[in-house]
């Protein structure tokens, strides 16, 4: 995706894939028992097939439209999600909060766990000594971040 | 250590305390004794503030009922909140909620009702939100404002209560009743009471309100919480009778048990399944009561609080088992991994549709003869029973999608029940929910009543069921045949999916024009119009007005002098030559 000139600028075979795949999300939601989704996203898969090889580009786009518009009007009301994905049930139930994070606890809080905390800067030390002997020094000049 | 200790000492004195309220209970029914208990507090130009105390053998077994569930549910979530870091938080949030609702229960008097009353929002928002993602932030929302409507409603008949006096509500029914302006009251309570039940126009918050952790819903939000509405009108029901209003509550709490019949049937969240048929069930009790029958209603809300808690901790089992996943369509067979908690399921599931000689069978069957007894108008007599159809409906759709269809979520897996624990405190209300049905008869109703009904009439229930079934069935068994009945009528699909939009209507709708209209306010009229004309309006004229005399005082003093001084000169020669 090095190519991309605007970022959200999609193509058009990339907006038919995204529709595609959306499609057969929801009728995931209609359909659960397996081998009927198989059955219905084949017909589904037909009826994209049938229009691939569109050359019209106004044609297209306004198939794509209309496929658009086909969605919304069908959408489930209540879509399957897996739980910890966006829109699940236990999406961001259990958050586990960055690492650099400890290094703003209060010293009091610190002093609440001196072991953890002295071998903790001592493995940033560690670590430092070995990112400088990987690559070097950082340039004092270089005061981008 | 501590962990697992905090949640046996605590099923342990809940226990106990459960089968002490047991006793006493025995006691009190068969002495037919009732202990009020008064302590003043301090009394004021015959204004008298009193702490009061009932314990007659309704508070007492309604008590028995929500300690030995909470303590059961305490000792299930040793197991199920295991991997939780506050655990003593959440277990003491339990306790609270215990203490409220054992606070309303054994109080006669208003002000203390309220205390517990507000106890149980509180904790109840606070265990909503517990989980802290951005979903149970919006259902704790939902559910604090919803109830805090009824909070407000009580609060309200408090003040109305001051012109008695006293707060001790039980002392003054007869009077109220012939008050016409103390009738408001009733009106007040009931709202209260809907609120607090999820009644038509609140019922949004019951099903949100299942973002909270599994064992919270089996114990707040399926048998205790929400039958505490009941539970006050209970207590009013000699002040209810024969009101134009209690009509209208017939009809809401019919429309509540049909509507959410129908929205489980098209849920497809299983904790949500559930709290529908809790709407269901708790409209069922709130209709029967509408009718007068005011122990009916009370059995009901017991044996109902039996299976409904024990089916939510069957649901929390296989959440576990599933990795957090909710979602019915990705289960199914089920029973060949976890046979014992299907077994429960089974049973709860069957007390719930009123199978006979299972706990819910004693309650509904009654309530249900007691309806046809009333000659009620055929509107209500069709909600009656087709409820109780869709009752059995969504549970055997359930059932067959835990049960009997195959497993939908990977190809390769090995499902198993985690320890015994949890199986354990599943036991004990395996065995409330079968025997308490039969046990609360032949404590609370010593004389038969009598029903005479045609025997098609009698049979009616079972049609009803039968059909229920076989709907069930035929919905849960997906063919590649089969057409999709939801798209080919999508819109009315939507409309009953989505609970005919209530929350829509009631909440999201409400807020989202409230807040929107705050949020117009705040640009227009705080940030806009009266800060140009006070404020910053203000300060500009100043500001212009300040610059400009400070033209003519401080920087050119000698241009103002020459230019007065060409003036002045320019007018006395034009004077001159006028003269």
């Amino acid at each position: 995706m090095a190519n991309v000139p605007f970022l959200g600028l999609k193509t058009h075979s990339q907006k038919v894939c995204s529709l595609y795949k959306r499609v057969l999300r929801n009728l995931e939601a209609f359909y659960d028992r397996r081998n009927v989704y198989r059955y219905q996203a084949v017909l589904m898969r037909a009826r994209f097939d049938k229009n691939a090889k569109e050359t019209d580009m106004r044609k297209a786009v306004e198939l794509l439209r209309q496929g658009e518009e086909e969605l919304f009007s069908q959408i489930h009301p209540l879509p399957k999600k897996f739980a910890t994905s966006p829109g699940g049930v236990a999406y961001e139930r259990v958050v586990q909060s960055p690492d650099w994070v400890l290094d703003y606890w209060h010293p009091l809080e610190k002093a609440q766990y001196p072991e953890y905390f002295k071998k903790r800067e001592q493995r940033k030390k560690e670590f430092m000594a070995m990112w400088e002997k990987e690559y070097g020094k950082p340039d004092p000049k270089d005061q981008h971040h | 250590m501590f962990k697992n200790s905090i949640c046996f000492v605590s099923f342990f004195f809940l226990f106990l305390f459960s089968l002490i309220n047991f006793f006493f209970f025995l006691f009190f029914m068969i002495y037919n004794y009732v202990i009020f208990l008064e302590w003043e507090l301090i009394s004021f130009s015959s204004m008298s503030l009193v702490m009061s105390i009932l314990l007659d053998w309704m508070s007492l077994l309604f008590m028995m009922f929500v300690l030995l569930i909470s303590s059961v549910v305490i000792y299930y979530s040793k197991s199920y909140m295991s991997s939780e870091m506050n655990l003593n938080r959440f277990i003491m949030l339990v306790l609270l909620f215990v203490f409220s609702m054992v606070l309303l229960i054994i109080s006669p008097n208003i002000i203390s009702i309220l205390l517990g009353w507000d106890g149980l929002g509180l904790v109840s928002y606070c265990l909503v939100i517990y989980y802290q993602n951005i979903k149970s932030y919006n259902a704790g929302m939902l559910t604090a404002l919803s109830n805090r409507i009824g909070d407000v409603f009580i609060l309200m008949v408090i003040f109305w209560m001051m012109n008695y006096g006293s707060w001790n509500y039980v002392f003054y029914m007869d009077f109220m009743k012939n008050d016409y302006v103390m009738e408001l009251m009733s009106i007040m309570i009931i709202i209260a009471a809907m609120t607090k039940s999820a009644q038509i126009p609140f019922s949004a918050w019951l099903p949100a309100a299942m973002a909270a952790p599994t064992p919270v819903s089996a114990l707040v939000h399926s048998s205790t919480l929400v039958t505490a509405g009941v539970y006050l009108l209970i207590r009013f029901n000699v002040l209810l009778l024969d009101k134009f209003f209690l009509k209208i509550l017939l009809l809401l709490s019919g429309l509540t048990m049909f509507m959410a019949g129908i929205s489980a049937n098209y849920e497809f969240d299983l904790k949500k399944i559930i709290a529908l048929s809790t709407l269901s069930q708790l409209g069922l009790m709130m209709s029967i009561l509408s009718m007068g029958m005011a122990e009916l209603a009370f059995f009901h809300l017991l044996t109902h609080a039996m299976f409904k808690a024990l089916l939510f901790m069957c649901a929390g089992v296989i959440i576990h088992m599933m990795n957090d996943i909710q979602d019915i369509r990705f289960m199914g067979g089920i029973s060949n991994f976890i046979p014992y908690t299907s077994l429960y399921m089974n049973i709860s599931n069957m007390a719930l549709c009123g199978i006979p000689f299972l706990a819910g069978f004693y309650s509904k069957d009654l309530i249900l003869d007691m309806v046809m007894m009333k000659n009620l108008n055929f509107f209500v007599f069709f909600l009656y029973f087709i409820s109780t159809g869709l009752t059995m409906f969504y549970s055997f759709r359930l059932s067959m999608y835990l049960m009997i269809n195959d497993f939908n979520l990977l190809s390769v897996y090995n499902l198993y029940d985690e320890d015994l624990v949890m199986l354990k405190s599943m036991f004990v209300l395996m065995m409330m929910s079968i025997f308490s049905g039969s046990m609360l008869m032949w404590f609370i109703f010593s004389y038969p009543y009598v029903i005479y009904l045609p025997i098609n009439l009698k049979l009616m229930v079972i049609y009803v069921s039968l059909f229920g079934m076989l709907m069930g069935y035929m919905i849960s068994s997906m063919e590649i045949y089969l057409m999709n009945k939801f798209s080919y009528i999508y819109n009315l699909s939507s409309f009953l999916c989505l609970m005919w939009f209530m929350p829509n209507l009631s909440t999201y709708g409400l807020n989202y024009y409230f807040l929107n209209m705050g949020q117009m306010m705040l640009k227009k009229i705080d940030m806009g119009w009266s800060e140009f004309y006070s404020g910053q309006g203000m300060f500009m004229i100043m500001k212009k007005y300040t610059i400009f005399y400070n033209f003519f005082q401080m920087n050119n003093n000698f241009n103002i002098y020459l230019f007065s001084f060409v003036l002045w000169m320019i007018i006395y020669l034009m004077i001159l030559m006028v003269m």
